[in-house]
């Protein structure tokens, strides 16, 4: 079992109903991703001038705060899904629990931040989309939705495609949506009087046999620091001398 | 957002924690960079004026009825103080938004707060606060400007001086005199002045030592009519309202004392860290250690006394005065120390303008002599000490 | 039959995508270790061409022409296919590209089985494979497997180097599975906005611009010594942030995290954000004026001066070498 002296990242999600959009967040490390995920939702609900936007978070008991922060930028209310069963969940039963939750809300979207960055495996909200029977449109750099349907445009290595899709889907959001706002101090007040459920895996009618760390199909079987890099090499003087000892280095490292 | 007594040791609440923090992040991340152009320049910051509108901050000490967020004394200092630790003239900002609309919420009429404090709340327009003038600085009983009554208006002539953030302001809460043969603390009035009226411009803009992106302007009033309605509470009660004022604004000026006092430090102690003499560490040596001590000492005692000071005015202590003066007295002294102090620390890099510790020492001088010099504040300690032992 | 299937991506070119190759290599050497067989899967609207090099690095190719894909994403097909042939497989091994990623959490849940994903080493031990992640910020590296001696493992890109198997193997045509297990999206557009450069975390040199480099106009030295040195342009979050380069090229946390043999760094200060994105490149050199830079304490070599006098230097020199 790893030991986690920083907090791990889990799934997350965002749900939209109505552009009710529900995000899921780990407790302590924000996977950087998510905001641009929130910041979406708040968007396309000020766009469309109505709707809500719902947090959907998997994580321990301990996330009301990193939750309140979100709803402090705008959302509605929040679910929390947590049990201790949950602990050491793998992705597959992450995507199990949060595709669960999300078959109690209603919505017509679901962001979801990317979840890339440091030990993200980047495949929970495809698994989610798929339990639900969601399209499923990833690494959005923009969100237009119409006439029940939505267009995004997905990153490609050169440039982006413009996908077309009905709602409800499952849309996984990237930096490029834009940058997430600071909480007002109003948003910081009002959040104190926000909603935020909390959901066993009882009330989602999932048994602890079949979700969680006692499930999980990966296993860590060892750790280790990574070997420190060499002393660092530091080059001063005149352009020419210098850049002289830069190729030089890097031919004797086979680089050139 | 209560808090308790002054007798009673104290902790933040949950919301003034947060509200707190959000305020720091912004600090850190959007006014700190732009702290060492704000003084070169000697540029108002808009942009940060837009960022504290937008983010509510502005808003913090207006009724929440008029769209402020209603916040409490000391939740308006947390937001000053933490700004002030990235940039004394942001700081500032938020201070004389609150000082100077002081006059308009504690003597206001409804319709005058209607007039008035919603676009102040929502940072669309900004207030200044003018009572000082070239002969009229701790002696507020000799104040020269007239306000002449004329039917159903009042006409205002004469200048004032050293009004913060004058030139930008959309409105000024102006100290006039409007019984000139009467008693010398009963003779003055307040009035609001949009600064669109005819007859009022801007004089001399000073250059100053510090908070340099602060525009400190004289005002002048050449015939200025305003309505009888812009007269705040009644004829002769603007000294009592003026003395009132310095009962909240001049806490927010310990706070922002308070923010430079930390900000200097802060960049004392991470210097001290980082640089090397002799092998090892400046922060190694006991001299230094000792320093910081006494700086790291002196802030925290003056952010207490800040504290509760705040506590005990929001309480609506009897002495509310005498809590104003002392905070403040204590404050300004401790930021003009531990910036000196902090310059001393960086030795000659702190003289140079490649660390921010030489503006901070400049920034931290007005606090000793605005919002009432030390030396009134130790008149207005004094007396009620006195006073009461008597 | 079971064994290892590597489930192989096609660029738009209809080319094998480079990441492919160096997974069925990687995969290639897992199954001589493990004694187990080792095929390839290809699916694409005319997959022929990939297939065709995919058989360079592995025995047997089973390709799919799916049409469809002209217009749609391929990650759900893909899946599908993935699914129908993991009925005989063990262990799928894909490349830890977007569209391996999306592909792997598809096929993850359809089967139930788990995901070890962007892997920096996969070997085989015990009966099955290990799979080294790094993780926390790059604070920790990890080594993984399976519970239940089935898997999905994706693989980042540069872990090794594509090495065909001197023969080539064989092809075998598929019809594939027509049915639709997860809603299909339709692309209705597609639209270039560079010239079609290799993804980045593909690239063996990166050099990198931050905030140092000024501009847009400095971004020109940034290109002008990643093309003397035959690498890719990067940029840190500051540069994208300020409209310098598009996101495309960003490495960082909230950007790409790439593996290139060299990092080259200029006006970059080395902030966490941008360091968990680059730090584990093989060697690392930096171009900037402060000596006291994060940067400057993990490169492996950094040079203290101007960037705009130093980087010109760099790149006569180099031209001048090549000459």
């Amino acid at each position: 079992m790893l030991a986690k002296p920083v907090p791990d990242t889990t799934g997350q999600e965002r749900l939209g109903p109505d552009f009710r959009v529900d995000r899921a967040a780990s407790p302590a490390v924000v996977n950087a991703n998510d905001d641009y995920a929130l910041e979406a939702a708040l968007k396309l609900r000020e766009t469309a001038g109505e709707g809500s936007v719902t947090l959907l978070a998997m994580a321990p008991a301990t996330a009301p705060d990193t939750l309140r922060k979100a709803l402090a930028m705008g959302a509605d209310s929040g679910v929390l899904v947590t049990d201790d069963a949950l602990a050491g969940s793998d992705t597959l039963s992450t995507a199990r629990v949060l595709a669960a939750a999300l078959g109690k809300l209603d919505y017509d979207m679901v962001l979801a931040g990317a979840d890339t960055s440091d030990g993200g495996t980047g495949t929970i909200g495809a698994g989610i989309a798929a339990l639900l029977g969601l399209p499923y449109l990833s690494y959005a750099a923009r969100i237009v939705p119409g006439g029940g349907r939505v267009r995004v445009h997905r990153i490609s290595p050169t440039g982006f495609d413009v996908l077309d899709s009905p709602l409800p889907a499952l849309i996984v959001a990237t930096q490029a949506l834009g940058e997430p706002r600071y909480p007002s101090l109003k948003g910081i007040m009002a959040a104190r009087s926000k909603t935020i459920q909390v959901w066993s895996l009882a009330d989602l009618g999932l048994d602890p046999a079949t979700v969680g760390g006692a499930t999980s199909t990966t296993r860590v079987l060892r750790t280790q620091a990574p070997p420190p890099r060499a002393a660092t090499r530091v080059v001063r003087g005149p352009a020419d001398a210098a850049a002289a000892e830069l190729v030089t280095f890097l031919a004797e490292r086979r680089l050139i | 957002m209560t808090a308790p007594g002054p007798t009673a040791a104290f902790r933040l609440t949950d919301e003034q924690r947060d509200l707190r923090d959000a305020v720091r992040v912004l600090a850190r991340e959007r006014v700190a960079p732009r702290a060492a152009e704000i003084d070169r320049t000697a540029e108002f910051p808009w942009d940060l004026k837009e960022l504290l509108a937008s983010q509510d901050i502005l808003g913090l000490p207006y009724p929440v009825e008029y769209g402020g967020l209603g916040a409490d004394l000391l939740t308006t200092c947390l937001a000053i103080e933490a700004l002030s630790a990235a940039c004394a003239t942001t700081g500032l900002i938020v201070a004389v938004h609150e000082l100077a609309a002081l006059p308009i919420v504690m003597a206001g009429t409804a319709d005058q707060k209607t007039r008035w404090l919603p676009d102040l709340a929502a940072g669309r327009k900004l207030v200044a606060f003018a009572l000082t003038e070239a002969g009229a600085g701790s002696d507020a009983g000799a104040i020269a400007t007239r306000a002449v009554r004329d039917g159903d208006d009042y006409v205002i002539d004469g200048s004032k001086r050293f009004i913060s953030q004058g030139s930008v302001a959309d409105l000024v809460t102006v100290f006039a005199v409007t019984d000139p043969g009467g008693k010398r603390h009963r003779n003055l009035s307040c009035f609001v002045v949009e600064t669109d009226r005819p007859g009022f411009s801007v004089g001399r803009l000073e250059h100053k030592m510090g908070i340099r992106g602060s525009p400190t302007a004289e005002l002048l009033f050449d015939g200025v009519r305003v309505p009888a309605s812009n007269l705040l509470g009644r004829e002769g009660e603007g000294f009592s309202l003026a003395m009132r004022t310095f009962e909240r604004s001049r806490p927010g000026i310990a706070a922002q004392a308070v923010g430079i006092a930390q900000g200097a430090l802060d960049v004392a102690a991470r210097y001290a860290n980082e640089r090397v003499q002799f092998g090892k560490p400046i922060a190694d040596f006991q001299m230094i250690q000792a320093m910081l001590a006494d700086m790291d000492a002196q802030t925290e005692a003056a952010r207490a006394l800040l504290y509760t000071a705040c506590a005990a005015i929001e309480a609506g202590d009897g002495d509310a005065g005498r809590w104003a003066a002392v905070c403040k007295l204590v404050a300004g002294d401790t930021a003009m120390r531990v910036t000196t102090d902090a310059v001393q620390v960086l030795g000659g890099y702190g003289y140079v303008d490649d660390f921010p510790v030489e503006r901070m020492m400049r920034d931290a001088k007005i606090t000793q002599l605005y919002e009432g010099t030390q030396q009134i504040q130790r008149l207005v300690v004094a007396r009620s000490l006195l006073a009461a032992r008597r | 039959m079971a064994g290892i299937v590597v489930v192989g991506e096609v660029g738009g070119d209809g080319h094998l995508a480079r990441i492919s190759a160096e997974v069925a290599t990687l995969a290639r050497s897992l199954g001589s270790a493990a004694g187990v067989a080792v095929r390839g899967l290809v699916v694409a609207a005319d997959p022929a061409i990939a297939a065709a090099e995919l058989a360079r690095y592995l025995p047997n190719v089973e390709s799919v022409a799916a049409p469809e894909l002209a217009d749609h994403v391929p990650a759900q097909r893909i899946a599908t296919e993935a699914v129908r042939v993991a009925a005989d497989a063990d262990y799928l091994v894909l490349g830890a590209s977007p569209d391996g990623r999306d592909g792997a959490g598809i096929v993850s849940v359809l089967l139930g089985w788990g995901v070890l994903a962007n892997a920096t080493g996969v070997t085989w031990e015990d009966g099955g494979p290990v799979v080294e992640m790094s993780v926390f910020g790059g604070r920790l590296d990890t080594w993984s497997g399976f519970a239940a001696g089935k898997g999905i493992v994706t693989v980042r890109p540069n872990v090794v180097d594509a090495t065909e198997q001197g023969s080539v193997g064989r092809v075998t045509t598929a019809a594939g599975d027509g049915r639709e297990l997860v809603p299909t999206v339709r692309i209705v557009e597609r639209v270039a906005e560079s010239t079609g450069a290799a993804p980045i975390e593909e690239a063996r040199i990166i050099v990198s611009g931050g905030r140092g480099v000024g501009g847009p106009d400095g971004f020109r030295i940034v290109e002008e010594l990643a093309e003397a040195l035959g690498g890719a342009v990067g940029a840190t979050r500051a540069a994208v942030d300020a409209g310098w380069i598009p996101y495309a090229q960003q490495i960082g946390q909230t950007g790409k995290i790439v593996k290139p043999a060299l990092y080259v760094a200029l006006g970059i200060s080395g902030a966490i954000q941008h360091k968990v994105g680059m730090q584990t490149a093989g060697t690392i050199v930096a171009v900037n004026r402060d000596p006291d830079a994060p940067i400057a304490d993990f490169a492996d070599l950094v040079v203290i001066g101007d960037l705009f006098e130093i980087v010109p230097a760099v790149v006569g020199a180099l031209r001048a070498r090549s000459a």
